[in-house]
This record gives structure tokens, sequence and C-alpha cells, in this order.
């Protein structure tokens, strides 16, 4: 947890698409204490109007979110047209099930893909740490 | 004049000739007789009777042989093109004496005759089996498409006609694809199929499942979904290049999608409370270590295993939901076994030790790189020490062991030392919903974790087994194969990816925390 060992999270940005206003609490905590500056953002279109200003360089994008969805945000942000140059990882943080194809066509077009039962607000920190 | 009345002049001359030629033998008969043998009574009658006797057979022989030659050959022309009788010769015309000429057109009438009737016969076969064809494909009670060279639809049967929603005829002579809109579940479309095959085969078929037709005049969750089935013959006389015919199954697949709907809506509603659990669990553990009593301690530590186990129970009903709805794929990778031992033990190993148990990894000597999905393997462990942690009783140790076996696989045991198996249960151990082998009342389980540790070692090429003795404990095993067999049984002519997906049953990585 000592930021001196990990130079990795120094100055680095990260927007947290999520609507759970408890998950994104807890994750703003650890990585915060990780020394990531972490922007939360509920709603899918102004998620992605925000990636879309390329001043982040991690994204952890919900799926279930209003307004438009994590998938639809992702579309929009592998789309060169709208989005020409994206210096974001993409990191997808779900516990929606999707059937396998639909899911491995999304891991296909994201950096990285967790389910976020599967991990505490600290091994997200330890996986985040790993991007570079 | 015609050959008919040539013929019968001919007969007529020569049946003057020949009545002639009696008279005049008749005329000599007598002649010589009374003249020139000068025979009397009974001699001179009985001489008078032999020569017309002679006459009478031998002549009308003749004549008749002229006369009946030509039927007798055309009789013989006839025997020679019908089928039963073709090793009769063709008539020989050379020697033909009495009407050649209508003997020969006759002939040369039964041939082309012959030759009409076989034209027609092999025009009706053909028609025939055209409109067998037709018939067979137009009552096929399943959508049939028949795509020419270029894609062209050149034939489609009714039932194609109405699950696209158009017309029979405005079919014919479009593009498949512009008609025809297909998703398909992964990058192995039809188009993909069809190119390659029109690359690289003289024939080849190919089915597909679950694949989706996109309606303009149908909403999305009701599109029709069905299995598809496509047959390719290049360059086929007819033209008829590739054959595709659909396999509708779109209430059973849009039940199934509901029961999945259903179980990952669950698994949703549950996972979101359990990652709140987790983390408010894990923020109190940090900021509270140490600063509460060690009662307090453990408490929070049984509290976040528990969260733990929930999460990898909430997994299992969902992989056990998958592999109901055969689903299964595994991404076998190169991954080292020590590795994926040592990251699950660091899990298990605080499920273990808030009930008391230490929990032991030994591996013997350098285990070969192994072909594995890790996180489902991950999962088989998670079960295992699971399983021997609840069923542990008051011993407190668990043994996990992993070793080359002498057939080069890398097989893993998970042994406790609690009460054991009776003998009874053991061949039931891995079947769904099985859990009656141990006292329901003193331990809790749902009896999927061994079904779902046997489907997926079973997925890898692996074999799980059993050894227990009531009051022993017991010892569980699986293989899992080095990645050079892997390969080796998954080579199938592309080697693009170094990754192997495997499918037998019904898998879905459900927990995977990287992409890699």
């Amino acid at each position: 947890m000592d930021p001196q060992q990990k130079p990795a999270s120094i100055g680095k940005k990260i927007l947290c698409i999520e609507d759970e206003h408890f998950i994104s609490e807890l994750y703003v905590r650890a990585l915060t204490r990780a020394g990531y500056d972490v922007t939360v953002e509920v709603d899918g279109q102004r998620g992605l109007t925000l990636a879309q200003s390329n001043q982040f360089d991690i994204i952890l994008l919900d799926l279930m979110i209003p307004t438009i969805t994590g998938i639809e945000v992702l579309r929009h942000l592998r789309n060169p047209e709208e989005t020409p140059s994206l210096k974001a990882k993409v990191i997808i943080t779900t516990n929606l099930e999707q059937r396998d194809d639909i899911r491995a066509d999304i891991e296909k077009q994201a950096d990285g893909y967790i389910v976020k039962a599967e991990i505490t607000p600290h091994e997200l920190v330890e996986f985040i740490d790993t991007i570079k | 004049m015609n050959n008919f009345q040539k013929y019968t002049t001919q007969i007529r001359s020569h049946i003057v000739l020949v009545l002639l030629l009696n008279n005049i033998l008749f005329i000599l008969d007598w002649w010589m007789v009374e003249k020139v043998f000068k025979l009397t009574g009974y001699w001179f009658f009985a001489a008078l009777l032999v020569v017309p006797l002679l006459s009478l057979t031998i002549l009308p022989w003749l004549t008749t042989r002229y006369l009946t030659q030509p039927t007798k050959l055309i009789w013989q022309a006839i025997l020679h093109i019908a089928p039963d009788t073709a090793n009769v010769p063709a008539p020989d015309t050379k020697h033909i004496s009495i009407g050649k000429d209508l003997v020969v057109s006759l002939i040369s009438h039964v041939y082309q005759l012959a030759s009409v009737a076989d034209t027609i016969a092999k025009t009706a076969e053909k028609e025939e089996s055209n409109l067998s064809h037709d018939f067979i494909a137009s009552s096929l009670p399943l959508p049939l498409f028949v795509l020419s060279k270029d894609d062209t639809v050149v034939f489609a049967n009714k039932p194609a006609a109405q699950y696209i929603n158009l017309e029979q005829n405005d079919i014919i002579g479009q593009n498949f694809y512009t008609i025809v809109d297909m998703a398909f579940t992964n990058e192995r479309t039809f188009d993909a199929w069809l190119k390659d095959a029109k690359a690289n085969k003289a024939v080849a078929s190919q089915t597909w499942e679950r694949v989706r037709l996109n309606r303009q005049d149908i909403e999305q969750s009701m599109q029709p979904q069905f299995d598809l089935a496509a047959y390719y013959n290049q360059g086929n006389p007819e033209g008829f290049e590739t054959m595709v015919v659909m396999f509708d199954h779109t209430n059973q697949y849009s039940q199934d999608d509901q029961a999945m709907s259903f179980v990952a809506l669950a698994v949703h509603e549950l996972r979101t409370p359990l990652t709140l659990l987790r983390g408010y669990i894990e923020a109190f553990q940090e900021e509270l270590e140490g600063k509460v009593s060690p009662e307090m301690d453990d408490f929070m530590k049984k509290m976040a295993v528990s969260a733990g186990q929930l999460s990898t129970f909430v997994n299992t009903i969902l992989n056990v939901s998958r592999i109901d709805n055969n689903q299964l794929e595994l991404q076998l990778h190169k991954e080292s076994w020590p590795d994926i031992l040592q990251s699950a033990v660091a899990n298990l190993r605080t499920r273990a030790e808030v009930r008391g148990i230490t929990l032991d990894l030994k591996v013997d000597g350098e285990l070969p790189i192994v072909g594995v999905d890790r996180v489902s393997i991950t999962e088989v462990l998670t079960n295992l020490v699971d399983n021997a942690i609840k069923y542990s009783g008051t011993s407190n140790k668990i043994v996990l062991h992993s070793y080359v076996t002498r057939e080069g696989l890398v097989e893993t045991t998970v042994q406790d030392f609690g009460v054991g198996i009776p003998e009874s249960a053991i061949p039931h151990l891995f079947e769904k919903f099985y859990r009656n082998h141990r006292n329901r009342a003193q331990v809790g389980g749902t009896g999927l974790g061994l079904y779902l540790a046997k489907v997926i070692v079973g997925a890898h090429g692996g074999h799980i087994w059993v050894r227990a003795h009531e009051g022993e404990g017991s010892t569980f095993g699986f293989t899992v194969l080095p990645y050079t067999q892997v390969a080796e049984q998954g080579k199938n002519g592309d080697n693009e990816s170094a990754d192997i997906v495997r499918s037998a049953h019904g898998w879905i990585k459900n927990h995977s925390m990287y992409r890699r």
C-alpha cells in the first residue's frame, strides 16, 4: 500500500464508470490510497464523453449503466472515427454474466475483464498496478 | 415406284415364274414317264406322283424362304435392339434377293424408331428425376436454399420463403447474403466457411448451431434461431454449388436463453451485494487489524472467507447451469502448474486456517508446462479443497500433492484425514446433486462441486478419481495434460493461435481476472 513501492500509480488518472455508489466508494478508497487519481461517473453517455476527452490512463467500465450500456460505450471508444486515438486502457468491471461468445467478443475489444464479485478492492488495485 | 410396290411386283413376277416352272415340270414329267421311260401300270402312276410332290414341296419352300426372308431380317433387327435379346446380331441385308429396298428401308426405320424410343426413355427418366428432386425439395418441411457459383439463389422452397418472409419469386436470382442476414455465435461463419470451401475444396459440408436470423420485421428478442447445415459441391454440372438447410430451434433456444438469463440475472443480483460485502470486510480488516481483540480479527477473517466461499458457490451454480445448456468453451493456455497451485493455495489457505486446518503443498520435481484453462482448473482445486475442509472433521491437515505420472501427465491429489467415504457412495460421488454419502446434518454442500470438477477435468482431457475408506479420510486426484500433449490433440491444420479452445459439454469462464 505504500505509494513508494507502487510508482505505477503515480499521477495516473482513472475513470470509473459505475452506477453502484457503494462499489465506486470502495474502489475510489482503495485506488486513491494506492496513489491513483480517480474520477467517478454514473452515467453511460456522460462517461463516454469524459472518456473521449482522453485525459485518463485507465477506464473502469461497468456494463449495466444508465442511458447507454457499457457495451455501447466500449463500441464508441473502439470506433476510430468517433474516438481517434484513445490512450486509456479499458477494463470491463461487471457482475453480469453473458453468453460465452458475447463475453469473448467484449473481452476481445477490452484490455481487461473483471468480475467484481471475484475480487476485493485491494485485488483490483493489484491488477491495475500490472497495467502499463 | 415405292419400295412396297417394288416388293409386290417382285413377288408377283416370282409367283408367275414359279407357276410357269411348275407347269413345265408337270409337262416334262408326264413326257418323260410316258415317252422316255415308257413306264406302265403302277410304276407309271408312282413316277408321275414323285415329281409333282417334289415340286410342290421344294418350290414353295424356296418361295416362302425368299418371301419370308425380309420379315425374318426385320424381326432380327427388332430383336437386336431389344434390351433382352441384344446378343442377336444385326441383320445382314447383303443376301436379300426379293424386296431388298423395302427390307433395308424397314430395318432402318426400326433402328430410327429404336433411337427415338431410347431418347424418349432417357428424357423421361431425366424429367422424372428432376420431378422427384423438385418434389422432395418443395415438400421438404425445412427451409432450403440452393445457391449457384456466385451465391445467387437458384432455388428456394416454400418454407425457406416463409422463413425469411419473402415471396418465392422474389428470392430466386437474388444474392443469398442480401436476403438472408445471419448472425453466428463465433467467427466461424457460413460466409467464412464458404469462402474457404470455394478456395480449397471440391466438396465440403458443415453445420452450425444457434444461428440467429436478423429479420427486420421481428423484434430483436424474437428473431428466429436455428441450426444450419450446408453442402458445397464445386462446379456442380447443374449449377447448384451450395445447398443450405435450416433447422428451426427458435422455441428451444429462446427457452434456453430465458432459463440461462434467469440464472444470469440471479447471479448478477447475488454478486452485487457480495462485491460490497467483500469490499467492506476488507476495508474493516485494513483499518482494524491489530487494533481490535484477536477474537474480532478472527471474526473478520471468517467473514471474509465466508463471503469468498459464497462467491465460489455463485460461480458453481452458474457453471453447472452453463453445462446443462451445453455451452463449453475452455481456452487451454500454456501455464506453469506450480504457479497455478501457489495462487490457488494462497486463497484457500485462509479458508482452511479459519477452521484450524493447515494446507500443505508438495510439488515433486520439475513439472512440465501444462495446457489448462487457468480459471476453470482453479475452480477444480477450490472445489476439492473446499470439500476436504468440509469433511475434515476433527483432523487438522489437508495435503495437496503434485507430481508427474508414468504416462507423463501432471497429477494432483487433495488428501484429507477426516470422516472418509463409505464404499457404497464412491461410484456416485461425481454425480450431480449427490451428497448423501456423508451426514447431511453435519456438513453442508450442494453436491455440485464434484460434478463440476469432473466436467472441467474431463474437458481438459484429464481424469478425476477418488480413493477413500470410511473413517480414514479421502484422497481426490485429477490429471491435466502437458501442453505438448494438448497441442498434439488440438492440431487441426491451423496453428495461428497458441491457445486451444476445448468444447465438450458446457462451460463458461466466469471469473477470469485478467485478459491474456
